[in-house]
């Protein structure tokens, strides 16, 4: 650790001294008890002898130099050990300056200064104006140096940093958008997706489905509102009970990885993701394939509305209560995505709207159908290409063919 | 120092002996036979109903405090209840000849004197005018509770609001006299003629002496009675109150119908203790309180010892010096020798004074025997008296019901409106006079000489060349103040002031000359060197209606007058629950060149005083405009000024000090020049010291100081401030009131938390050391100078290139000054 050697205050009155002579070359090895400079009063003239071993770093000043009292005079370091000098001449000495790299950055020279190197410490902050400018102006202030009372950051600094730094960028055009901390939930989904896609090996899927079938019986669900058993079925509950049947047809796919192990469910525990105004949040329906339609599609729409509330049992939020998860896209008009895993599960449906296709209608006569997207994004650590592919045929299928009777 | 009054030589160097008269001690004599032909039966059954009513109200209040219940009904009291049991003679013969006119000033123990005062006023009042009272006071806000369900006569009524009213107040009801903000030892009602009771030991000594001028100088009817007690002959106020109300002056000096003394009563209730020390024989020397008046002037103050355990005696007394009054051969000093059977408070063990003395004293029971007195005479029968004593005890217990029930008498609701007490805390009001009339002068105010003489004066300091005038030609502070006085005096007909070489002198800083010829000595005059009476004097000529300007010279005197002050004139508008104003614009002025008890700024102390509005104007033009708003309000202003300054020029204000009427409004700081860089903010005439920092500052450093006159301390509006702050983000404060406890420190702290983000430093406070001032030849070294603000902002805000600096401002030397105590 480099130490400061400073100008002796002799008595009182004495402000200054004129060094006379140095005795030591920068970069030379000195001991204690070596005379590094001599000095003069008005009155008389004294030796400074060093009270430590090692280099001197710098000088600071040169001989014929007034430095006030208590000045650093030369920086004492060991062997490759950076000293900033200041590049300041003896008549600029009154400015403070902060010196990250020696051990006590003292407040220099008023001539009546006392202050201790706890007080110095306070050198590294920065005024609440300063902190306010460099924050709206995208400055790093862990590159300025303060030349503020105690070393203290102000804007004077920034100033000079803001034209010497072009690097830092965004010196314009902040006033047009503003930085907010990341709420607890937004942090968890951030941590959780990057996550996903940083550890697995996902690939995404898409294929259609004849929906015709599909919104036939949606059609059929809802002429039976009013009447007092109505269940309001939906789109996605039908789509996940035909996926509930292809899981069945294709239990790896209903599985999470666990390091060299696949956990294999024995009921499909059916992850939901649900939009709210916090965040994503993914409940889970435990044992889905042994609920009716009707019980799955209540079930459903009761946990979303939990979600939205915010009073949902944050224990079904967890991803590894889920063996298979479904996003569903369709009814903002998403036609394609690339659903990301809800890790340690395998597999994620991602379920898209449905449009009208061209399709051989029979007899050589075409026609537009509608159809359904459907993207599967899976874990290619746990699945191959094959069985995904047949699974992702397997629910096209049961949705072309769907009968909730 | 009137020229016309010559001291001679020859005769102040001739042998002679001063000679005293006779003090009359208990001279009455007359039989209650013998007073059968004054009195009619009504009157002297009224003396024993009113001196019962006391009795048993006190009663009352002894009961809740000490067994907490009254005749079945629990309430807990916990505030102070000081009584007077055994006194009510001297309070109901006192009061018996005093009409709603009359005003009577009381002391911490004056229930019964509240009481007593009222029924008087009640029984001499006309119906119509009662109700009147009544039912605007507060909006009929008590009158509504008491008159409800109640059929009896307006004056039944009005004792019913009297005693409920009183109750209600020493219960900190809002219901109560005074919203429950005066509380029992300073509950009042000024319609009734109840002036303030003060809970300061011989307060009332110098207020009632004011409130006997405004009845003197305006010509009002009544007399004034301060009722004070034994001990607080002691208290200096007292003294000084004394001595200004018998100045040689009203009788030598003063003209026409103004000639004589004040109609003013200083009646000693006389009851041997001040608290638990006895006043005579133990801890004062006078052995009967009268014998002061001997020490007062030739008249001795018509100075009587009376028996004040007979209410025939007092009544007999106050009559014959209300006689002297009449004449204005006031004032008078009343020894009045009466005796507590309750202690000073209930929580008194009366552990010092014997059971033997009690005893004694009970046998000289003022009601017992009075009421002895009016059965052996045959006035009235045992059964008819049972049913004045009923009656009695009946009212006093129907309103002890209904002062206690939360419903009907609940308390200021500060859940729902915490700001309720503030708002009673200024009267706020705006008039140009505060009374009508013609004010009295004596010359046209176009024939002031002072006027003529300003007239030639430059109102701007600087010619078109922005070359300065000289000071002789310049219009300087003291002539701004002094346009503003002269042009109240001309609208306002109850505006007087007085206090220290104020007539002839011109003041001791010529801001009166020209006052003199303009204005007879009932409007102008020298007091007493009495700090104390001139702000208690100030406060009870308010109080009663009329505007006034104290002056106590130099601000270093504040100490002098500390209760008036601080205790007094601050608090009687929020006591009285806004029904007092307190018109009162106390002139302050803050020396140099003087040393240590001449030459302090005091503001902080001033400041620190809620109730008091506080200014501080260091130019011309802002010394005219804030005096003028000053003397519109109706609020207390202390109105600082400085020696260093009285004849600077207007050296901001180009279009010159108007020469109409303008005002400047309390609390709004100025920004006396624009800047960038940094913001000085300055109290006084430190301005000065910051325009020679600023221009220092811009030639050597190149930074652009914005410089802010607070101008006012109290209020304040700080977003001018704030603005200032928000655009160069540093600020250093200065002013001459020594650093510790500064206010110009309060200033600093709400400025950091209002404009914390805008800050590039803390804010720096420049004050003066706290030290002695030192004399004149090392009040640079004391006061604030210009290097000292650059100083500070070298050292605590922006290091300064090349800046060597000669006054340690850093963090170390405040801590070892602050270990050290200095």
């Amino acid at each position: 650790m480099a130490t400061q050697i400073k100008m002796p205050r002799q008595g009182q009155s004495v402000e200054s001294c004129i060094i006379s002579k140095l005795y030591v070359e920068e970069g030379s090895e000195v001991r204690e008890g070596d005379l590094l400079f001599s000095y003069e009063t008005d009155k008389a003239s004294f030796e400074y002898e060093s009270e430590k071993d090692g280099i001197l770093l710098k000088w600071l000043f040169s001989e014929g130099d007034e430095v006030p009292v208590l000045e650093t005079v030369c920086i004492i370091g060991s062997e490759g050990e950076k000293a900033d000098g200041r590049g300041e001449k003896p008549n600029q000495m009154n400015v403070q300056k902060n010196e990250d790299d020696v051990s006590s950055a003292e407040h220099s020279g008023t001539g009546l200064e006392t202050r201790t190197g706890k007080d110095a410490r306070r050198g590294s902050g920065i005024s609440p104006r300063a902190r306010k400018m460099a924050e709206a102006k995208g400055i790093d202030i862990s590159k300025i140096k303060g030349s503020g009372p105690v070393g203290r950051i102000i804007v004077r600094d920034l100033e000079g940093a803001e034209a010497a730094d072009p690097a830092t960028g965004r010196a314009t055009g902040m006033e047009d958008c503003r930085d907010e901390p990341l709420t607890n939930i937004r942090k968890i989904i951030a941590r959780s997706m990057h996550q996903s896609l940083q550890n697995s090996a996902q690939l995404t899927h898409h294929m259609g489905a004849d929906a015709r079938k599909l919104l036939a019986t949606r059609e059929m669900i809802k002429e039976g509102k009013g009447e007092e058993r109505y269940v309001d079925i939906t789109i996605n509950d039908l789509v996940c009970f035909a996926l509930m049947k292809a899981l069945a047809a294709h239990p790896r796919v209903n599985s999470q990885l666990h390091g060299e192990t696949i956990r294999l469910f024995k009921h499909v525990n059916l992850g939901i993701a649900v939009d709210t105004e916090r965040g994503l949040m993914v409940p889970v329906i435990e044992k889905a394939d042994t609920l009716s339609i009707e019980e799955f599609s209540k079930r459903a729409a009761d946990l979303a509305g939990q979600c939205r509330r915010g009073a949902v049992d944050p224990d079904i939020l967890k991803p590894d209560k889920g063996s298979f998860t479904v996003s569903n896209l369709g009814n903002y008009g998403v036609e394609m995505f690339t659903p990301v895993i809800n890790l340690p599960q395998t597999a994620i449906l991602g379920v898209n709207t449905i449009v009208p296709r061209p399709a051989g209608l029979g007899g050589g006569v075409y026609g537009f159908v509608p159809y359904i997207g459907l993207s599967l994004t899976y874990d290619h650590r746990a699945l191959d290409g094959g069985e995904a592919t047949r699974f992702l045929k397997r629910l096209a299928e049961e949705i072309e063919n769907i009968d909730i009777k | 120092m009137p020229k016309n009054q010559f001291i001679d030589p020859e005769k102040i160097r001739k042998k002679g002996e001063i000679t005293f008269l006779p003090i009359p001690v208990n001279s009455y004599d007359r039989s209650f036979k013998d007073e059968r032909e004054n009195f009619r039966n009504d009157d002297l059954l009224r003396i024993y109903h009113d001196m019962l009513l006391v009795r048993e109200f006190e009663t009352m209040l002894n009961l809740i405090k000490t067994t907490g219940e009254y005749r079945g009904l629990t309430y807990n009291h916990p505030g102070p209840a000081h009584l007077s049991i055994g006194q009510e003679a001297a309070a109901v013969g006192m009061a018996y000849h005093l009409d709603a006119d009359d005003f009577i000033f009381g002391s911490h123990r004056s229930h019964g004197e509240i009481l007593a005062k009222g029924l008087s006023a009640i029984h001499k009042s006309e119906d119509e005018w009662l109700e009147s009272v009544m039912k605007s006071y507060f909006d009929g806000l008590i009158y509504d509770i008491v008159a409800k369900d109640h059929q009896k006569t307006v004056k039944e009524a009005a004792k019913r609001f009297l005693v409920y009213g009183t109750l209600a107040e020493i219960f900190a009801r809002i219901t109560g006299f005074n919203k429950g903000l005066g509380g029992s030892m300073h509950a009042f009602f000024t319609p009734f003629g109840i002036y303030p009771n003060n809970a300061i030991v011989g307060g009332s000594g110098d207020i009632a002496v004011g409130a006997a001028l405004f009845k003197k100088v305006n010509r009002r009817k009544g007399t004034v009675i301060a009722n004070i007690g034994d001990a607080s002959m002691a208290c200096g106020p007292v003294w000084e109150g004394i001595s200004f109300a018998t100045m040689d002056q009203f009788t030598q000096l003063w003209e026409g119908d103004m000639k004589g003394g004040l109609p003013l009563i200083i009646n000693i209730m006389n009851n041997h203790y001040g608290m638990g020390g006895q006043t005579s024989g133990e801890t004062m020397g006078y052995g009967m309180a009268a014998r002061i008046g001997a020490g007062v002037n030739k008249d001795q103050m018509h100075a009587e010892r009376i028996d004040g355990m007979d209410p025939l005696a007092v009544i007999d007394a106050f009559k014959r010096k209300m006689k002297v009054l009449e004449e204005k051969k006031g004032p008078v000093l009343l020894d009045t020798v009466t005796y507590r059977f309750s202690g000073h408070s209930p929580s008194d063990a009366s552990s010092y004074r014997s059971r033997e003395e009690m005893e004694a004293w009970q046998q000289h029971d003022c009601i017992f025997n009075y009421r002895s007195k009016l059965i052996e005479n045959n006035i009235i029968g045992e059964d008819a008296l049972k049913a004045i004593d009923d009656e009695v005890n009946e009212l006093v217990f129907e309103m002890f019901g209904m002062a206690i029930d939360d419903e009907m008498s609940p308390r200021m609701n500060l859940d729902k409106d915490p700001e309720l007490i503030g708002e009673v805390m200024f009267s706020g009001q705006r008039l140009d006079a505060m009374a009508e009339g013609e004010p009295e002068t004596l010359i046209p105010l176009e024939d002031n000489p002072r006027r003529k003489q300003i007239a030639g004066k430059e109102r701007y300091a600087f010619d078109a060349e922005g070359k300065a005038y000289s000071k002789m030609k310049q219009y300087q502070l003291r002539d701004g103040i002094f346009e503003a006085l002269i042009d109240r005096f001309y609208k306002d007909p109850t505006l007087i002031a007085f206090g220290e070489e104020n007539r002839d002198w011109g003041g001791a800083f010529a801001v009166y000359r020209g006052l003199t010829e303009a204005l007879p000595y009932n409007r102008l005059f020298n007091s007493p060197i009495s700090e104390g009476a001139i702000v208690g004097a100030a406060t009870g000529y308010a109080m009663c209606g009329g505007r006034v300007i104290p002056e106590i010279m130099y601000c270093d005197f504040l100490g002098r007058a500390g209760d008036e002050v601080f205790n007094q004139l601050p608090k009687w508008q929020a006591m009285s629950g806004n029904i007092i104003k307190m018109p009162v614009v106390l002139r302050v002025s803050v020396g140099s060149k003087y040393g240590a008890q001449h030459s302090q700024d005091w503001t902080s102390l001033v400041a620190h005083i809620p109730g008091l509005k506080v200014v501080f104007p260091a130019t011309p033009y802002d010394a005219k405009g804030l005096m003028n708003a000053a003397l519109q309000g109706t609020d207390p202003v202390v109105f600082f000024e400085s020696q260093r300054i009285y004849d600077i020029g207007e050296q901001f204000h180009k279009e010159g000090v108007p020469e109409g009427y303008y005002e400047i409004p309390l609390g709004e700081p100025d920004i006396k020049r624009e800047g960038s860089d940094i913001t000085i903010l300055t109290v006084g005439a430190t301005l000065y010291r910051a325009v020679e920092a600023a221009d220092i500052l811009q030639d050597k450093y190149g930074i652009s100081a914005e410089i802010i006159d607070a101008r006012s301390l109290v209020p304040f509006n700080y977003e001018p401030v704030v603005e200032s702050v928000k655009k160069s983000g540093r600020i250093v404060l200065a002013g001459d009131a020594s650093e510790r406890g500064s206010f110009l420190n309060d200033m600093a702290r709400n400025i950091t938390e209002l404009a914390f983000d805008y800050l590039d430093a803390p804010a720096m406070v420049v004050g003066s050391r706290n030290w002695i001032t030192p004399a004149y030849e090392l009040e640079d070294y004391f006061f604030p100078q210009a290097g000292w603000i650059i100083d500070a902002i070298h050292t605590g805000i922006l290091p300064l290139e090349g800046h060597i600096v000669k006054n340690d401002f850093s963090g170390r030397a405040r801590i070892e000054r602050a270990k050290r105590g200095i």
